[in-house]
């Protein structure tokens, strides 16, 4: 390890990997920072990402994928459902794995890759972030650097340091649990998602096939301080009532914004990309291939900084802009249509999807079951109908 | 059996570290900037905390409580 690089990236997920690579890649020095003793783990996350975004990133390889997913099913807690016809096509990754490898391509770019590496603060000036200070086992050491790039997650705490308003408010925010469980019944090229205020209030579960009689099976719901009882304790109701004979290989829980993105991700110095910008998807909080464009637009506008010699807010900006151009007007929208569903009754949805499992849906285009489905419901389709019809 | 003071009005954020999976969620949400998280540490900083509570419900095992001990 320097004391001084072009470039240090904290926390080695998929967005910092990407960030991290891309620059390195541009033949600037970079410094990877991992806090944790293995990248990748613990994995905190469904695991669920399209696959033709991840091939973009990374070539197909079949020691990180898990399944490879045809289609989605939507389900109420009667059980109905309807299965979608296919949107993309969907991977559900091994994210040890897969970050492992992400974090070695960043290396095999150049990039100085250090794991047990807590950033504990950043450096300040008047001019702006300057650099970290880290605590590497016990020892600390001040790292410089002309670009600090926030990739620390949704538990992040640089993007406040850097001064940027990271709090997200409670409505715009999931707590959930995950477990990974084993010899369960489940059909291995759909995942499930399951919608119904009781099942689970202000979010859904999902269950993610990884193949081999596995699956994620996890729980998202919206924060709500009346509310007596935590992710756990619906996603064990929601397991016992459907798996009950299934095993627990491992159990994961996290909270996630879904506000969508800072208002401001950048200040002068310094870029948050990821969880720690609030980059996954408003309405699902799907954020991996988010956070890994987070990165790579935040890599990009990092090497641009560097060749002018500027630095300051202003000119990242640039990077706010290409994730505007890009994610902007569909994570404004997501963001309306899960409130808009949040005021819909439990009993409007369960019969939606009622309505819905009647139709041959593998027949139809999404857009039609849509249509059928919706004219019952003049409110939902002005939010939800321009979404699904791809304006 | 010794007896405690309790201060009622301003009762302390509980971390029932069997419960907590070290997750970060409550991190995220707390305005002060008062939770750390180290590997397997949860650390409060009580002089810091505002007893807002919005960590309390963010908390996907119901790892932290307000109320005081009996």
């Amino acid at each position: 390890m320097k004391n001084q690089y072009d470039i240090v990236v904290i926390g080695a997920g998929p967005a910092g990997s990407i960030a991290a690579r891309t620059t390195a890649q541009a033949g600037l020095s970079t410094l990877l920072l991992e806090k944790r003793q293995e990248i990748g783990s613990p994995v905190r996350c469904g695991e669920a990402a399209g696959k033709e975004t991840v091939e973009k990133f990374l070539p197909l390889d079949s020691k990180w994928i898990a399944a490879e997913i045809e289609t989605f099913s939507l389900t109420n807690p009667q059980g109905d459902y309807v299965v979608l016809p296919p949107l993309e096509h969907t991977l559900v990754l091994e994210r040890k794995i897969f970050d492992r490898e992400l974090a070695h391509s960043a290396a095999k770019a150049g990039a100085e890759v250090m794991v047990k590496a807590r950033v504990t603060d950043l450096i300040k000036s008047a001019r702006g972030i300057e650099g970290v200070r880290i605590n590497v086992q016990g020892k600390r050491h001040d790292v410089r650097a002309k670009i600090v790039i926030g990739a620390d997650g949704t538990e992040s705490q640089s993007p406040r340091w850097a001064g940027l308003k990271s709090i997200p408010q409670l409505k715009d925010y999931y707590t959930a649990a995950q477990y990974l469980m084993t010899d369960i019944d489940v059909d291995p090229r759909i995942c499930q998602y399951h919608i119904g205020w009781s099942l689970a209030p202000g979010g859904y579960a999902w269950v993610f096939p990884k193949g081999d009689k596995q699956a994620n099976v996890g729980l998202a719901m919206g924060v709500d301080p009346k509310e007596q009882h935590t992710a756990i304790d619906y996603l064990n109701e929601f397991v016992a009532a459907r798996y009950p004979h299934s095993s627990i290989l491992s159990q994961v829980v996290g909270g996630i914004p879904i506000t969508n993105v800072l208002p401001q991700m950048v200040t002068d110095g310094y870029m948050a990309v990821g969880d720690a910008a609030h980059q996954s998807d408003p309405m699902t909080a799907g954020g991996i291939t988010n956070g890994m464009h987070g990165g790579l637009f935040a890599g990009e506008v990092a090497i641009e900084t560097i060749r002018q010699g500027d630095t300051s807010a202003k000119f990242l900006k640039k990077y706010e802009e290409r994730w505007e151009a890009e994610f902007g007007k569909l994570y404004r929208r997501l963001h309306r249509i899960r409130h808009a569903l949040l005021k819909v009754p439990e009993e409007k949805i369960s019969r939606m999807i009622h309505d819905a499992s009647k139709l041959d849906a593998q027949q139809m285009s999404l857009k039609d079951i849509f249509m059928i489905v919706m004219k019952s419901h003049p409110p939902m389709l002005l939010e939800v109908a321009p979404y699904f019809l791809g304006q | 059996m010794s007896t405690q003071t309790i201060d009622v009005a301003f009762p302390a954020v509980q971390v029932d570290y069997d419960q907590c999976s070290y997750c970060g969620a409550c991190v995220a949400v707390c305005p002060p900037d008062c939770i750390t998280l180290h590997d397997a540490t949860l650390v409060i900083d009580h002089d810091a905390c505002t007893r807002c509570q919005r960590c309390i419900p963010a908390c996907p095992t119901g790892a932290l409580t307000i109320e005081q001990r009996p």
